[in-house]
């Protein structure tokens, strides 16, 4: 059990590590041109995975819906945003309102989409987001 | 509004975008292979990323050029993506492997911070920053076990 805990603890940091290496480059380049090597090295190396031990193409793949193909567009301007963001307001900062805004829209999403989930506790658990990205703003 | 909110309105909107990003690639996973899922991001990312270079042509910000390893951004993404997918299967399940990583990148960032890690500038949070990193964690912790959110 310590071990999962141990990878996922790790798995959450890798995201503040590539999220701090892209904002770097960043710095050298422009946002987008971060944004583009880190997909650009990703494919690289996914794409050596996958000669490596296939599974890349299965015929189930004729299913999925058009509209899934767009997370790599969605993507792009992610990776541009945040890289922009680490080098100008910080890790933790950028780190803590990215988590704001994919909880709260994940909420959002999650009732459009009729998921089950307690009404109380989403109400709660946004308004105590809410308030905290109010006290980041505050003058002090 | 005052221009200082501008941050915080790019970052809450990317991580509105985050969740998008989630919803999609999570679709083309339940349909391929993990490896599927991870690669069809990457290949129309470094597409669209291509286009929007050169629709865009953004100045670069100087000369000098960038330590090799500035490029390895993408490198350790596929190690989060195998690391979330490895745990999100065990005992620990989404809501767990979600809980642990905002641990695991809330501790890493500020090491970052505070040590201005990989040659980004260095801060410490200032008495009202921890107030808001208590409060936004709780909120998610909350929405995480509670809410469906997972």
């Amino acid at each position: 059990m310590i071990w999962f805990v141990f990878i996922a603890f790790l798995g959450g940091a890798s995201v503040s590590l590539s999220r701090q290496i892209n904002g770097r480059l960043s710095l050298s380049t422009s946002a987008m041109h971060s944004s583009f090597w880190n997909h650009f090295v990703g494919l690289g190396l996914l794409t050596l995975m996958a000669l490596a031990f296939g599974g890349l193409f299965t015929p189930q793949i004729a299913d999925i819906p058009l509209w899934a193909y767009l997370g790599g567009t969605v993507g792009v301007v992610f990776i541009a945003l945040s890289s922009w963001l680490v080098a100008r307001i910080g890790a933790a900062q950028t780190a803590l309102l990215i988590i704001a805004g994919q909880m709260i829209s994940g909420v959002v999403l999650d009732i459009l989409r009729d998921a089950p989930g307690s009404p109380l506790a989403r109400a709660f658990g946004v308004a105590m987001i809410l308030a905290g990205m109010w006290l980041s703003q505050s003058k002090r | 509004m005052s221009h200082t909110s501008l941050p915080l309105i790019l970052a809450f909107g990317a991580g509105c975008l985050l969740s998008l990003m989630v919803l999609f690639n999570g679709t083309l996973a339940t349909h391929g292979t993990l490896l599927f899922a991870s690669w069809v991001p990457h290949a129309t990312g470094t597409l669209v990323a291509l286009v929007f270079l050169a629709v865009l042509r953004p100045a670069k910000a100087n000369a000098s050029r960038p330590p090799l390893w500035a490029y390895a951004g993408g490198l350790v993404g596929a190690f989060t993506v195998m690391a979330t997918s490895y745990t999100m299967n065990t005992a620990l399940a989404l809501s767990g492997t979600i809980a642990i990583g905002l641990a695991g990148q809330m501790v890493f960032s500020l090491v970052a911070d505070a040590r201005g890690m990989f040659g980004l500038p260095q801060k410490w949070p200032a008495a009202k920053d921890w107030g808001a990193l208590a409060l936004i964690i709780a909120g998610s912790l909350i929405l995480i076990f509670f809410g469906g959110a997972a």
